[in-house]
C-alpha cells in the first residue's frame, strides 16, 4: 500500500454521496491518523496518558464527522445512513483504530435521551457539549440498594422554587472520575402510588458543589466506576429532563441505547479478532485447533458472532424504517446473544490458553474486549451480563415484553 | 430467480394456510405409521410445489431457491410428512447437471410428484457402497431419504476409481424401509443387482457440495420453523396452565428458559437468512454460512424441542401431544447429513482454506 499522505486534509463526509469513494476516504484517513503501535503503548499506561489519549482520539474523530455520524444533523452529528456507519465500522476495526471508550454515554446514552425527551436549549447546550467541547458524561441510575430493582432508588430531590436540592448515593458509575455530567435519576415524589411513578431525571453538573467522586477499585486491577456522593446538590430546574415525576419511562431510552447500537461496534471488533486468529491458524496451526472440542468450540462461536451480527444489521434495518424508538424487539435479544457469547469465547481463550493465559500483563482499555489479554477479556465480559441490566432481568424483560408471557 | 422479498413472503403465506388446514392428516398420519401422508402429497402435486425449482421449459414454476427455503421453513413448521427435500434435490441437481435425456426423463416426473430418494448419511456421500459399470448398478445405497414411492434413486457409486452419481429408475430395485422413531421422515436402503442407471457428466465433487448445500439449508429452514412453532406453543400453554394458583408462565425460572430459547432461536433464524440469501444469488459465501447455518439451526431446535416436552410436564411425555413429534424431528435433523460436529469441521476446513 501506498505510504500515506499524513499532510492532506481529509474529508470523508465530502464524499458521502459515493459509498466507494467514502470508505476511501475513511480508510486514508485511519492510515495517516491511527498511531502505530498505539495497542501495546496503551497497555498498563498511566491514566493521565490514557485520558489524553482518549481525548486526542476524539477530536480527531470529531475534525472529520466521524464521533458523531449516527445523530441527526440538527444536534451536530452527520445523520450517515446504516450502510455509511458499516463502513465506518468496518474501516476503524480493519485499521485496528482505538474506541472512543471514555465518551461511551455521551454519544450514545446522551443522545438517545435528549432526542426523544430533552429540551430544545437542553439539547442546543449539552449535545453541542459533545460535539464541540467533547464534553464526558456518566450515567448515575444505580444505588447500593437499588441495582436491578432500580426503580426502589432513594436518592431524594427535592424543588424549592427553581432549584432541585438533591442527596443521596450513586454507585458503579462508569467515568464518574472525569466526567463533567451526569444523567442522574433521583425521587422527587415519596407518596407516587408506584415507585416509578416518583423518580425524576437530571442533568447534573459533576463539578457542583456537594458532589464527591471516589473511585471503586475493580476485579481487573483498574478503577473506571465510581460511587458519588450527593450532599445538598443544587440542580437548576431548567436542568430537569421532561417532566417531573417521568423520569422513569425517558430512563428506558437511556437504557435501550445501551442494547443495540454500542454493541454493534465491538461485534464487529469481535469479528476481525476472529479474521486475525484464523489468519495466523492458517500460517501456523495452534495446539487448540488440532483438540477436536476446542476447534468445534471455535466454529460454533464464529457462527454465533455472524448471527448476532446479522441480528444488529435487521435491528438498524428496523430502526432505519421506524425511526420512533422502541420500534424494533431485538436490543433485549441482542444484549444477551453478545454477552453471553463474549463469556464463553473469553472463555474458550482462556482454555486455549492454558496456562500462559493465566500470566500477568497489563490491562488495556479502549481496544474493546479481545485484545487478547485474555483473563482481562474474560473479566470484563461481565461488564456485559451486569450492566445495564442483568441478564437475568433482560431475560425477564424478553419473556413478558416480547413472548408475552404473565408477570 | 428474481422473486422479490414480497413475493416470498406472499407464498410463504400461501404455504402456511395450506400447511394448517393439513394438520388433521398429518396427526392422522404419525399416529398410523402409514408410508406418506397421501392427503397431504396429493395437495401438494396438485398445487405445483413438487415443480416449484423446475424449470419452466419442463412443466415447473421456476421458482428460485427462496421460494424453495421459504417452504422448506414452513414445512418445518408443521412438521409436514412430505419427500420434498429428495425431490427438489434431484430436481436441483438433474437441472443444473444432467444432459437432455435425464432432464427429458426426469424433470417432469419429479415436478409432477412422483418423488426421488438419496443418501442422508453424512456430509460426504458414500461412493464405495456401490460400483457403475457398463450402465449397470451393483452393490447397495444406505440411509435413502425419501423413498417412499420414490421414482428416481439418486446413488453414489464408483465407476472403476472414478466417483460418479447415478440416476436410477426405483422400478425393479429391492428397497428395504427402516422405521425411524420420527415417523414423518423414512430411511431406506437400495441393494442394486444390475440395476439400469445413467451417470451425471458433471464433476462428481461439484455436484456432492449441490446437494450437501441444499440439503443441508432444507434442514435448517425446517429446524428454524419448527423451533419457532415450538416456541410458540410452549409459551401459549404457560400462559394458560396454572399451578399454584397462577399461570405456571410467571414463574421466572421458565420465562428465563423460554427467553434464552427465543434468542437462540432468533439468532439461528438470522444466520440461516443470510445463507438462503447467499445460496439464492449462488454467492461463495455460502459454502461456509451453510455448514454453520446447519449446525446452529439444529442445535438450537433440538435444544427447544428437548425443553418444551419438560416445560408441558406429564402431557409433554404423552403420543398424544404434539410436543414428541417435534422432539424426533429436531433429533432426525441433527443426525441428518452429517451431525452439527462434522458440519463445524467442514467449516473450521473452509475457514482454514479461505
Ligand atoms: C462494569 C460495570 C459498569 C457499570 N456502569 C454503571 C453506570 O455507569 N451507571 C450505573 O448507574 N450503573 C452502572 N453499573 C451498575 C449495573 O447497572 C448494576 O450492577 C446492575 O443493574 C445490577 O445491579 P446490582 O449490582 O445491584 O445487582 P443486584 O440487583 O443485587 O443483582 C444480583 C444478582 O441477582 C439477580 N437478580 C436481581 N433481581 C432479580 C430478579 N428480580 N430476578 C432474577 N434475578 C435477579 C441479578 O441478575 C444478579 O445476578 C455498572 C455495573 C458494572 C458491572
Amino acid at each position: 500500500m501506498a505510504p500515506a499522505d499524513k499532510s492532506r486534509r481529509f474529508s470523508p463526509m465530502a464524499h458521502r454521496d459515493d459509498l466507494d469513494a467514502f470508505r476511501a476516504e475513511v480508510r486514508a484517513w485511519l492510515q495517516a491518523i491511527v498511531p502505530e503501535g498505539w495497542f501495546a503503548r496503551s497497555a498498563g499506561a498511566p491514566e493521565g496518558e490514557y485520558l489524553a489519549f482518549q481525548r486526542w482520539w476524539f477530536d480527531e474523530l470529531q475534525k472529520v464527522g466521524l464521533a458523531t455520524p449516527h445523530w441527526p444533523k440538527d444536534w451536530g452529528g452527520e445523520e450517515l445512513t446504516l450502510r455509511h456507519q458499516v463502513i465506518v465500522s468496518e474501516e476503524m476495526v480493519r485499521a485496528g483504530a482505538p474506541n472512543p471508550d471514555l465518551f461511551v454515554i455521551s454519544l450514545y446514552h446522551l443522545p438517545a435521551t435528549l432526542f426523544a425527551h430533552g429540551s430544545p436549549a437542553q439539547r442546543e447546550r449539552y449535545l453541542k457539549g459533545v460535539t464541540e467541547r467533547g464534553e464526558i458524561w456518566c450515567q448515575g441510575f444505580s444505588e447500593p440498594n437499588a441495582g436491578s430493582d432500580l426503580a426502589s432508588l432513594r436518592t431524594r430531590a427535592e424543588r424549592r422554587d427553581d432549584i432541585f436540592v438533591v442527596n443521596g448515593q450513586k454507585v458503579w458509575s462508569s467515568f464518574a472520575a472525569h466526567a463533567d455530567y451526569c444523567l442522574l435519576l433521583a425521587r422527587t415524589d415519596v407518596n407516587a402510588p408506584k415507585k416509578q411513578a416518583g423518580i425524576s431525571y437530571f442533568i447534573l453538573d459533576m463539578k457542583a458543589p456537594g458532589v464527591t467522586v471516589r473511585r471503586i477499585k475493580q476485579m481487573t486491577g483498574q478503577s473506571e466506576f465510581c460511587e458519588i456522593f450527593l450532599d445538598n446538590v443544587e440542580i437548576p430546574a431548567e436542568n430537569l429532563i421532561g417532566a417531573e415525576n417521568a423520569g422513569w419511562m425517558i430512563a428506558q431510552s437511556t437504557l435501550s441505547a445501551e442494547r443495540g447500537l454500542i454493541i454493534f461496534d465491538l461485534a464487529e471488533r469481535m469479528h476481525d479478532a476472529f479474521q486475525r486468529e484464523i489468519a495466523a491458524a492458517r500460517v501456523a496451526r495452534p495446539a487448540w485447533w488440532e483438540d477436536d472440542e476446542l476447534r468445534r468450540a471455535f466454529v460454533a462461536h464464529y457462527g454465533d458472532l455472524q448471527a448476532l451480527r446479522l441480528m444488529i444489521q435487521r435491528m438498524l434495518r428496523e430502526l432505519e424504517a421506524n425511526a420512533e424508538t422502541g420500534a424494533s424487539s431485538l436490543p433485549p435479544l441482542i444484549k444477551v446473544q453478545w454477552s453471553e457469547l463474549l463469556r464463553r469465547h473469553t472463555d474458550f481463550w482462556l482454555k486455549a490458553g492454558g496456562l500462559e493465559a493465566q500470566k500477568y500483563s497489563p490491562p488495556l482499555t479502549g481496544g474493546g474486549h479481545v485484545t487478547g489479554n485474555r483473563l482481562q477479556d474474560f473479566m470484563w465480559s461481565y461488564s456485559w451480563t451486569i450492566a445495564g441490566g442483568a441478564n437475568e432481568i433482560i431475560k425477564t424483560l424478553i419473556a413478558e415484553r416480547v413472548l408475552g408471557l404473565p408477570r | 430467480m428474481s422473486e422479490t422479498d414480497a413475493d416470498i413472503e406472499e407464498l410463504r403465506a400461501s404455504f402456511r394456510a395450506v400447511l394448517e388446514d393439513a394438520a388433521g392428516d398429518i396427526r392422522r398420519h404419525v399416529d398410523a405409521g402409514a408410508a406418506r401422508c397421501e392427503p397431504l402429497c396429493a395437495k401438494a402435486a396438485e398445487l405445483g410445489w413438487f415443480s416449484l425449482m423446475t424449470p419452466e421449459a419442463f412443466g415447473g414454476l421456476g421458482l428460485g431457491r427462496a421460494a424453495a427455503a421459504a417452504l422448506y421453513e414452513e414445512l418445518g413448521r408443521v412438521i409436514a410428512p412430505l419427500p420434498m427435500m429428495g425431490a427438489m434435490i434431484a430436481t436441483e441437481i438433474i437441472a443444473a447437471h444432467g444432459d437432455a435425456a435425464q432432464k427429458a426423463a426426469w424433470l417432469p416426473r419429479l415436478a409432477a410428484g412422483e418423488g426421488a430418494a438419496l443418501s442422508a448419511s453424512g456430509v460426504a456421500p458414500n461412493w464405495d457402497d456401490s460400483r457403475f459399470a457398463a450402465g449397470a448398478l451393483t452393490g447397495h445405497a444406505r440411509e435413502l431419504l425419501d423413498s417412499d414411492a420414490a421414482a428416481l434413486l439418486v446413488v453414489a457409486a464408483r465407476e472403476g476409481d472414478a466417483a460418479r452419481w447415478v440416476l436410477a429408475a426405483a422400478d425393479g430395485v429391492t428397497v428395504e424401509t427402516e422405521e425411524l422413531v420420527d415417523r414423518t421422515r423414512g430411511l431406506a436402503t437400495a441393494r442394486f443387482d444390475n440395476v439400469q442407471g445413467a451417470a451425471l457428466t458433471a464433476d462428481p465433487d461439484i455436484v456432492a457440495s449441490d446437494v450437501l448445500t441444499h440439503a443441508s439449508l432444507a434442514i435448517a429452514c425446517d429446524s428454524v420453523g419448527g423451533a419457532k412453532a415450538v416456541l410458540d406453543l410452549t409459551v401459549a400453554y404457560l400462559k394458560t396452565r396454572e399451578q399454584f394458583g397462577k399461570p405456571i408462565g410467571s414463574f421466572q425460572a421458565l420465562k428465563h428458559r423460554c427467553a434464552e430459547h427465543k434468542v437462540a432461536i432468533e439468532a439461528a433464524d438470522a444466520l440461516v437468512q443470510e445463507a438462503v440469501a447467499h445460496w439464492a444469488r449462488n454467492d461463495p459465501g455460502v459454502a461456509l454460512l451453510t455448514p454453520l447455518a446447519k449446525a446452529l439451526a439444529c442445535d438450537v431446535y433440538a435444544a427447544m424441542a428437548t425443553d418444551a416436552v419438560q416445560l408441558h410436564g406429564g402431557i409433554g411425555f404423552t403420543w398424544e401431544h404434539v410436543c414428541h413429534l417435534y422432539l424426533k424431528r429436531a433429533k432426525l435433523n441433527q443426525a441428518l447429513f452429517g451431525g452439527s460436529a462434522a458440519h463445524r469441521d467442514l467449516a473450521a476446513r473452509l475457514l482454514l482454506a479461505a
